[in-house]
C-alpha cells in the first residue's frame, strides 16, 4: 500500500507512456471496445425497456368485458356487483362511452386530434375488470358465461407476445455478454503482452534493480483498465444520447409503450456498463500478465 | 559481505566461467577485478547480483546464499545492491531524474526524500544541471555518470560496476572511478571490473586478476 501510494502519480505517467508508444494500436483498441461495450449497452436497454413493459402490463392486469350499448344504468350496476363476486377479480368499474373517449385523448396527447375525425363517439361503454393475473383463465371463463356480457378483451395476446421478445432479447443480450467479455479479455491482455514484450528491456533493468512484480505490473494492469474503462464511458455516453433519440421516436407513434423514465435507464445502463468494463478491462490485464510472465 | 569459497559457474553450453574462486569482502572495501575480456568478469557480477547462481561451491552475499527460484530473497538482495551496468540500462524517454528515481520507487521511501535522494546524487556526479534532460540527449559519459548516481541515490551496501570506464577517453574514466570510490558512504564495498589496468589508482585497497576464470589476488 504504502509503495502503491508513494508512486500512484509515477503508474499514472508510466500508463500513459505505454499507451504513447503504441498510440494507433491503442487507440484502435480503445474505439473497438467503446463499439463493443455500445452494442452491449443497447441490447441491455432493449432486455430491460422489455421487462419494464412487461411488469407494467403485468401489474395492470385487467379485462374489458362489453355488454349490450342500451342496457340501463342500473341493470350495469347490477352485473358489476354480479362479477365483482367473481374469485380473482379485484376490483370492476363501469366506463362509460364518454369516459372511454377521454382515456383515450390522454392516452394519445398530441397525435389525439386522429379522434376529431369521427362524427360520433366511437367508443362503446364497458365494465373495467382488475384482476389477479394468476386467475386469468377462469375468470374470463366466468365473464364471458355472465349474463349480459357481449364481448370480452384481454391482453393476454400482447402479454405472451412480449414475453416472447423479452426471452430473445434477453438470450441476445446473454450472447452478447458473453461475446463482448471475451473479445475485451483478448484485446486487453493481447494489449498488454505486447507492451510487455515493447518495455521487456525496461522491465528487465527493474528486475535487476530488485522491483517486484506488482510494481513492474501495475502500469500495465492500469493501461488495460483505462483503455477498457474508457471504452465503457464513451459506449455510455453513446449509448445515453442513442435511447434519447429512440424513446423521441418511440414516445410518438407508440404513445401506449410504457417505457421506463429515460433518466434512470441511462444512468442503471451507464453504472453497469462501467463497471463491466472495468471488471474484463482487469481481467483482461490480470491474464495478459500471466501469460507474459510465463512466456519470459 | 561476501564469502565465496570453491566457487564454480559452468553455463548450460559446458562453458565454464568461473573456477574454484575464493572471495572475501568486507564492507567499505574497494575491489578492482581486472582481466582480459572472457576472464569471467562479468560472470562473477552476475554471481554477485544473483542472475547466475554457482554450479559447485558456496556464496554467500549480506550472510546468505542465494538459489534460483528463491525470487523474495533476491529481490531483497538487489535492493541491496547499486548495480552498474556496461550498457548503464537506463531507462529511455525519461530524464535523468526520473532514472535516478526510478531506482528507488520500491525501496519504500516517501517521495519527497527521494526527490532530494536523487538530486543529491545528481549533484555528486556533476549533473545536477541535466536533471529534466531525457537520457538519449546525454552523453555516453554523461549516461555513465546518471548510472551511477542511480546506483549511490539508493545508498547500497555494494556497488557493482560493470565496466564502468568502457569506451571512456582516460581523463573521463579516471572521473568515473574517482566517483564511485569517492561518492560512496564509508561502509559501503566497492567492486569494479575493468580491462583496463592501466586506470586504475595507486594505492586502492585490493586488485583482483581473473584470467580464464581462475582468480588470483594481484596486491594491493
Amino acid at each position: 500500500m504504502k509503495q502503491l501510494r508513494y508512486n500512484f502519480g509515477y503508474f499514472l505517467r508510466e500508463a500513459g507512456v505505454i499507451m504513447r508508444m503504441n498510440l494507433l494500436s491503442h487507440l484502435t483498441s480503445f474505439f473497438s471496445m467503446a463499439l463493443i461495450f455500445l452494442l452491449l449497452a443497447m441490447v441491455l436497454a432493449g432486455w430491460w425497456v422489455g421487462n419494464h413493459a412487461i411488469a407494467a402490463i403485468e401489474n395492470e392486469a385487467e379485462i374489458s368485458a362489453y355488454y349490450a350499448e342500451d342496457m340501463p344504468g342500473n341493470a350495469v350496476l347490477r352485473l358489476a356487483e354480479e362479477i365483482q363476486n367473481i374469485a380473482g377479480v379485484k376490483e370492476v368499474l363501469p366506463v362509460s362511452a364518454e369516459e372511454a373517449y377521454k382515456r383515450m385523448e390522454e392516452i394519445l396527447g398530441k397525435e389525439a386530434r386522429v379522434l376529431t375525425y369521427f362524427d360520433d363517439n366511437p367508443f362503446s361503454p364497458f365494465l373495467e375488470i382488475r384482476i389477479d393475473l394468476a386467475a386469468m383463465e377462469q375468470v374470463l371463463q366466468a365473464v364471458q358465461q355472465t349474463d349480459g356480457i357481449e364481448y370480452v378483451r384481454d391482453n393476454r395476446e400482447v402479454l405472451e407476445r412480449l414475453r416472447q421478445l423479452a426471452g430473445a432479447v434477453r438470450l441476445l443480450g446473454y450472447l452478447i455478454i458473453t461475446a463482448v467479455g471475451v473479445s475485451t479479455l483478448v484485446i486487453i491482455s493481447h494489449l498488454i503482452r505486447t507492451g510487455i514484450e515493447n518495455n521487456r528491456e525496461q522491465i528487465n533493468t527493474l528486475l535487476l534493480l530488485g522491483a517486484p512484480d506488482s510494481f513492474i505490473a501495475f502500469p500495465f494492469l492500469l493501461t488495460g483498465l483505462f483503455l477498457s474503462v474508457g471504452g465503457g464511458m464513451l459506449a455510455a455516453v453513446l449509448a445515453g444520447f442513442a435511447l434519447r433519440y429512440l424513446f423521441l421516436r418511440i414516445e410518438g407513434p407508440l404513445p401506449f409503450l410504457p417505457l421506463p423514465p429515460l433518466g434512470s435507464l441511462v444512468l442503471k445502463l451507464a453504472v453497469f456498463v462501467i463497471l463491466l468494463s472495468a471488471l474484463l478491462g482487469l481481467a483482461g490485464s490480470f491474464s495478459g500478465l500471466q501469460t507474459a510472465k510465463h512466456k519470459s | 559481505m561476501i564469502a565465496a569459497k570453491n566457487v564454480t559457474l559452468q553455463y548450460p553450453d559446458g562453458t565454464v566461467a568461473l573456477k574454484n574462486i575464493n572471495l572475501s569482502v568486507k564492507p567499505g572495501e574497494v575491489i578492482y577485478i581486472t582481466g582480459p575480456s572472457g576472464s569471467g568478469k562479468t560472470s562473477l557480477l552476475k554471481l554477485l547480483m544473483a542472475v547466475e547462481f554457482p554450479t559447485a561451491g558456496t556464496l554467500e552475499i549480506m550472510g546468505r546464499s542465494y538459489s534460483r527460484g528463491q525470487a523474495g530473497p533476491i529481490r531483497q538482495l538487489r535492493r541491496m545492491l547499486g548495480p552498474v551496468f556496461q550498457d548503464f540500462k537506463l531507462i529511455k524517454g525519461r530524464t535523468a531524474l526520473e532514472n535516478i528515481m526510478l531506482g528507488m520507487r520500491f525501496l519504500g521511501i516517501p517521495a519527497a526524500e527521494m526527490k532530494k535522494n536523487a538530486a543529491e546524487a545528481l549533484a555528486k556526479v556533476g549533473l545536477a544541471n541535466k536533471a529534466n534532460t531525457p537520457v538519449e540527449n546525454l552523453s555516453w559519459g554523461e549516461c555513465q555518470r546518471i548510472s551511477i548516481a542511480r546506483a549511490l541515490a539508493r545508498k547500497p551496501a555494494l556497488i557493482l560496476a560493470d565496466e564502468p570506464t568502457g569506451n571512456l577517453d582516460r581523463e573521463n574514466a579516471l572521473n568515473i572511478l574517482e566517483l564511485l570510490v569517492g561518492s560512496k558512504d564509508e561502509q559501503t564495498a566497492v567492486l569494479i571490473t575493468t580491462h583496463a589496468t592501466h586506470l586504475i589508482p595507486e594505492n586502492q585497497n585490493r586488485i583482483i586478476r581473473l584470467k580464464e576464470g581462475v582468480l588470483e589476488e594481484a596486491g594491493a
